[in-house]
């Protein structure tokens, strides 16, 4: 029962952490329909850009201000990167066919992933240590500070991110271009400033979710990106890809899988017992958890 | 283009076959994981480019060639070309059984599961199943090529093993592109409702699709096998998947477009070792570029017999 519970703690934590950067992919692909690989080396940069605004602008001062100073400084950069990036490598690509815009993210994934090497050195760096290392111990199961708050931020954030897209004008825009672009267009709504705004959500969430991956593994290398991209890009698409909701519950249940796979088999096969499970879920249904039934366009 | 490729080919084939004698070692090795890759990206291009399947998992059929051989060499002597029948046919088999039950998929969860097959065959590989494997280091220390009682060491004699293997492959390409399968499979990539509609068994050349290219793989991988006489896990890794994809989408799905995807994607950066830090920061952008300047690939395909004026330009597929 103890592992169950100390699994299930876990679990959330890297789940969360998940589903942050499940719904950069996941909004992008909403409306662009695009698979933004770029996306996973944008939350490796986020924690390398987090780590030198802590040593270069904030003097390593370690206070609660400094914190949420380096989560809104490095959203910022990161946002601005997530803008440069759509114009570049995407926004040419729209008209084009769609598996050309995927080698496009490719080789901005590269970019940025080399991008990384080049400022910040090939060898792993340690982020700082943020958040005091407060343990608590509730008859066995050992739950710190630092996940607590990866927890309760992160449910703010897609709570938040959820009222935005559903309650609000702008919201209503973004789901609207999702539907169709072009009627979107001609119902008055700035299309190119929708996709410049999922860029900016999609790629601050991200940073978010890289600045928790530094706080919590501690270790970050320039090509975590990949790793790390991966797993929420399952998460998105067993959620149902394109599907707000959907990325905040894939990223959940991959994170509770993982651990609990860690915790009862043997992280040596964690990789394929994850991919096992989203074949498995895949075949059963053919588009996520929570996607809907697309009928092909004739 | 078509001049052009009438003069190309003869003169292609006939500096390939020269090429070994004028080059050093280290560039004689280039060449041969040239003519490799060239072989698996023409395998990939029959899956992605020709029946426009979303397919991100390539080195898996590569990899389980190439330890076909090695197994079948290390563990019960066979000589390598012994070994080439059961290369081909275990990709094959296996890209049927798995295609079987994913094909009808929607592009993008296609591609996210054939990334999961890729996966999960290297952590397959690296844990050792069944203990044949070698685990994470792999397998080591093959024969070298033999053929009747001739023994085949050098490199040049892989080099010309290699340049069969690719010449047998374009043959097969070749005659896909006029057959009854070669005709379904791109009908169905253009539209597949439309042709559904005709009557096209759709799915049947799907997993026909998958089991041509990974049997077409499986063999390349026996000649990798050869080249480094090992294997191991990490030359089979999705990313080298996704080095396969970006070849025939840059290239173009054609075969002059393959073989100058595998040029630009894998021996430019062959050349430019030099700059070593740099080299893959550039060729990012270098990649981003190529597609914003040619969407369809550097040597698009091209389909001669459709008079132009009946060609309007459409955005399905690669």
């Amino acid at each position: 029962m103890d592992t169950f519970l100390q699994q299930l703690a876990n679990g959330l934590t890297i789940g969360s952490m998940f589903a942050l950067v499940a719904l950069g992919y996941t909004m992008v692909y909403g409306v662009m329909r695009l698979i933004n690989f770029a996306h996973g080396d944008m939350v490796a940069a986020s924690a390398f850009v987090g780590l030198t605004i802590y040593t270069e602008v904030l003097g390593q001062a370690t206070s609660l201000f400094a914190v949420i100073a380096i989560f809104m400084l490095t959203a910022v950069v990161m946002a601005m990167v997530g803008i440069i990036l759509e114009r570049v490598a995407y926004r040419p690509l729209r008209e084009a066919p769609r598996l050309s815009a995927v080698v496009s993210a490719l080789g901005a994934s590269l970019v940025i992933q080399n991008g990384i090497m080049l400022v910040w050195g090939p060898r792993m760096r340690i982020f700082p240590e943020l958040v005091p290392q407060v343990y608590w111990d509730f008859g066995g199961v050992v739950i710190s500070l630092i996940q607590v708050i990866i927890l309760v931020l992160s449910l703010i954030l897609m709570v938040a991110l959820y009222l935005f897209v559903e309650k609000t004008r702008i919201g209503a825009a973004i789901r609207a271009s999702s539907i169709d672009q072009d009627a979107a267009r001609l119902m008055g709504i700035n299309v190119n400033s929708v996709i410049a705004l999922i860029f900016i959500i999609g790629s601050s969430l991200g940073a978010v979710g890289g600045l928790f991956i530094g706080l919590y593994y501690r270790g970050i290398t320039f090509n975590m990106g990949w790793q790390y991209g991966l797993y929420a890009f399952i998460a998105a698409i067993l959620g149902g890809i394109g599907n707000i909701p959907g990325a905040m519950l894939g990223g959940m249940l991959l994170g509770l899988f993982n651990a609990f796979i860690a915790g009862y088999v043997s992280s040596t096969w964690a990789d394929a017992f994850t991919f096992i499970l989203l074949i498995l879920i895949l075949i059963v249904r053919p588009t996520g958890i929570l996607g809907e039934r697309v009928a092909e366009k004739v | 283009m078509k001049e052009l490729q009438k003069f190309a080919y003869p003169v292609f084939f006939v500096v390939m076959a020269v090429l070994p004698h004028m080059l050093d070692d280290r560039w004689q090795a280039v060449a041969i994981t040239f003519l490799i890759f060239a072989v698996v990206a023409l395998s990939q291009d029959i899956i992605l480019g020709k029946c426009g399947m979303f397919n991100m998992g390539q080195a898996l059929f590569f990899g389980m060639g190439a330890y076909t051989t090695a197994i079948l060499n290390n563990e019960y002597g066979w000589s390598i070309l012994a070994t080439i029948p059961l290369a081909i046919i275990i990709p094959a088999v296996f890209g049927i059984l798995l295609a079987g039950p994913i094909v009808h998929l929607r592009g993008d969860y296609l591609l996210v599961v054939t990334i999961g097959f890729n996966i999960v065959f290297v952590q397959v590989l690296q844990n050792n199943l069944g203990g044949i494997t070698g685990g994470p280091n792999g397998i080591f220390g093959l024969d070298s090529l033999s053929f009747l009682s001739y023994d085949l060491t050098s490199q040049i004699s892989v080099y010309y093993f290699a340049f069969i293997v690719l010449l047998l492959t374009l043959w097969v390409m070749h005659n896909l592109a006029g057959s009854k399968p070669g005709r379904a499979m791109h009908y169905l990539r253009e539209d597949q409702l439309a042709a559904e509609s005709i009557g096209i068994n759709t799915r049947i050349y799907k997993i026909f699709s998958f089991g041509l290219g990974a049997g077409i793989a499986g063999l390349a991988g026996t000649v990798y096998a050869t080249q480094y006489s090992a294997v191991s896990p990490e030359a089979f890794e999705f990313i080298q998947s996704v080095l396969f994809f970006s070849i025939v989408l840059v290239g173009g799905s054609s075969v002059p477009g393959v073989l100058i995807g595998v040029f630009v994607m894998f021996v430019l950066p062959e050349i430019f070792r030099e700059f070593a830090t740099w080299r893959y920061f550039i060729f990012g952008f270098a990649m981003i570029a190529a597609m914003i300047l040619r969407p369809r690939g550097i040597w698009p395909a091209t389909f001669g017999k459709i008079p132009k004026f009946l060609i309007k330009d459409n955005n399905h597929g690669a």
